[in-house]
């Protein structure tokens, strides 16, 4: 074995990542743009050179088109908010999953899209309330759900990480129970479809308020998960460790899931349910870069902000009717999912 | 300078643990704590390490009371190698090591190219560099415990606490890694404190000795006073002798029930059940 100048093998995987992160900076530009691109209003390149001519050049005497609302009233805030919701799922996942200690776990693990899914359906079953008033109730209760598993996990207060485990299973089925219940009690003709439809996840409702209000909280949240990360690694080690190493892993946890379930009730609120990104992109972080959160969590934002990009425009873009974007996450998460299983093997996963 | 710990008490869901421990540890002093399986040699480490708050007394190092200092100055002062590692994340060695800078890191800090560097440093010092880009799950039961030792000599260098240090380890690694810690106890003037399952062991390689009896304080001083045969027979409930060797150390052999008529240094009763 030659010995390896230190500082040289020191950055290897530093260096490995930045110029993956850059590689997928460039890969989401060019997936934003094929998603812009894509659909079924088609909008050829010279026209959208046309179109953004006439925005820039305040349009003064020119027409705005049909074409033109599609691009800039629909696709582009669509676009932009399926990025955000997919880099908030893929960062939420990747926070949860080294909170936990467990590779498995998703961000519903503490029923926060359980709690935010029943607070969109109760909204949707009061009449006559607005959009507005179903995505603050998402957000409201998304939020109450992860509280009442730190409360209860706050009130048995031993063996932290189980118990919050299990205090979050019981607020899963409490909600998951009340959102069937409510589902029971809906008019089967109007209010039962809409439900449905919200809990298959679809970003065909991202409009520009949507992403005003939505960008400032995950950008805050993701910038703020993004500057504290190498803690992540310090809280995966247990609190034992945790606490010895000089870190509160009481403080940090607490942190990490506010912001998480802040991105993840936003994400609800905006699109319903998506499955499968949380906990597929943080894998395949690790597959490319190795567990160390300081390189692995910007590379699955990234990823994540790609996949969902790729699975919306996917969506909308297969069948005359649009498809609910959790249908095309699962068909391409779960055999990717279980290719990495297949892949890590030998990586002496616990 | 010094490790105080007075009138310890530490009880779990009102289960005494430790009662009335009292203990001075100096700088540079190499103390095993020495006692049967659930005597409290953990707990008592834990205590040491401010990881578990006793329920009445103190811990003092250097003056500085545990209790009213804030994590981070602890950590900077006190580190620990653990008994039992699970499987974590599959992290490369060097940054598991490189983790002991924890204390030091700000809000949104992260380890910077002379925290790698300090950490490939204790690799080298404890003969260990190879293992720099292993990944920590793939490495032998010996070789983590390398590791995490050089991620706690990282840490602190004031007291190092180890919690069976020897555990799981081979005939050779046992000796390998007691002789790098004693290294460490002579050249920098590392205080450790190791809980030990071997007196042999602990009469080559500490300078003193706690033995804990069920909670209790059963006797503590310098190897040569306390480690008699009868002392250690006491200790284990069990008839000891010690064989003296011809270079001078000396070694602790249990009677067994065939040799009736060597029972004259012990006597301790025989232990009655698994404890």
């Amino acid at each position: 074995m030659q010995p390896s100048h230190p500082t040289n093998a020191t950055w290897n995987p530093s260096v490995r990542a930045a110029r993956l992160n850059t590689g997928l900076a460039i890969g989401l530009v060019a997936v934003l743009g094929l998603s812009l691109w894509t659909g079924w209003v088609p909008i050829a390149p010279d026209e959208l050179g046309a179109i953004v001519q006439a925005w820039l050049g305040n349009g003064a005497g020119e027409e705005i088109t049909g074409k033109a609302l599609v691009f800039g009233l629909v696709r582009i805030p669509r676009a932009l908010l399926t990025v955000l919701v997919g880099m908030s799922l893929s960062a939420a996942g990747a926070v949860y999953q080294g909170l936990f200690r467990n590779p498995l776990v998703s961000p519903d693990i503490l029923g926060v899209s359980a709690g935010a899914t029943f607070g969109a359906a109760l909204g949707l079953l009061i009449a006559g309330s607005s959009w507005l008033v179903v995505q603050s109730l998402a957000f409201v209760f998304g939020l109450a759900a992860v509280g009442m598993a730190l409360l209860i996990a706050r009130v048995v207060a031993v063996r932290p990480m189980l118990v919050l485990v299990l205090a979050g299973l019981v607020v899963l089925s409490v909600f998951n129970s009340s959102i069937t219940l409510l589902k029971y009690l809906s008019d089967p003709y109007n209010e039962l479809p809409a439900i449905v439809f919200w809990m298959m996840g679809s970003m065909s409702r991202g409009q520009w308020g949507d992403l005003l209000i939505a960008a400032p909280i995950m950008g805050a949240s993701l910038i703020l998960i993004h500057l504290m990360r190498y803690k992540l690694n310090i809280l995966s080690l247990g609190d034992l460790q945790a606490k010895s190493l000089g870190l509160n892993p009481a403080l940090y946890r607490l942190i990490f899931i506010f912001l998480s379930s802040m991105v993840v009730s936003v994400s609800v609120a905006v699109c319903g349910q998506v499955c499968w990104v949380g906990l597929v992109m943080p894998h395949i972080a690790r597959t490319m870069v190795g567990p160390n959160h300081e390189q692995m969590l910007p590379v699955a934002v990234l990823s994540g902000g790609i996949f969902l990009l790729l699975a919306d425009t996917a969506a909308r873009s297969i069948t005359m009717a649009e498809l609910p974007i959790s249908v095309v996450t699962a068909f391409i998460g779960a055999p990717l999912f279980a290719y990495l299983l297949y892949r890590n093997r030998g990586s002496g996963w616990s | 300078m010094s490790l105080v710990c007075r009138n310890l008490h530490f009880a779990y869901n009102g289960t005494p643990i430790l009662s009335a421990v009292d203990l001075e540890i100096r700088e540079g002093e190499f103390r095993v704590l020495l006692g049967r399986n659930g005597s409290g040699k953990t707990t008592l480490i834990y205590c040491l390490a401010g990881l578990l708050r006793p329920q009445q007394g103190t811990v003092t190092i250097d003056g500085l009371d545990l209790a009213a200092t804030p994590r981070a100055d602890i950590a900077q002062r006190v580190s620990l190698v653990p008994q039992e590692h699970a499987d974590i994340f599959p992290f490369r060695v060097l940054d598991v090591v490189v983790m002991g800078r924890t204390a030091t890191f700000r809000f949104a800090q992260r380890p910077g190219p002379e925290d790698y560097l300090a950490a490939h440093q204790v690799l080298a010092e404890l003969e260990a560099e190879a293992l720099a880009e292993r990944n920590f799950n793939r490495i032998s039961g010996g070789e983590r415990r390398i590791a995490l030792l050089a991620r706690a000599i990282l840490q602190a260098q004031n007291t190092l606490l180890l919690d069976e240090p020897t555990n799981h380890l081979d005939f050779n690694n046992q000796y390998r890694l007691l002789e790098k810690i004693k290294r460490l106890c002579q050249e920098k003037g590392t205080r450790v404190v190791a809980s030990m399952h071997d007196p042999n062991l602990t009469a080559r390689f500490a300078d003193t000795v706690t033995m804990l009896s069920q909670g209790r304080v059963l006797a503590g001083g310098p190897i040569n006073t306390v480690m008699t045969a009868q002392m250690v027979g006491r200790l284990y409930q069990t008839p000891t002798r010690r064989v003296a060797m011809e270079d001078g150390t000396a070694l602790f052999v249990p009677c067994t029930p065939g040799q009736g008529s060597d029972h004259r240094e012990a006597d301790a009763p025989p232990a009655a059940r698994w404890t």
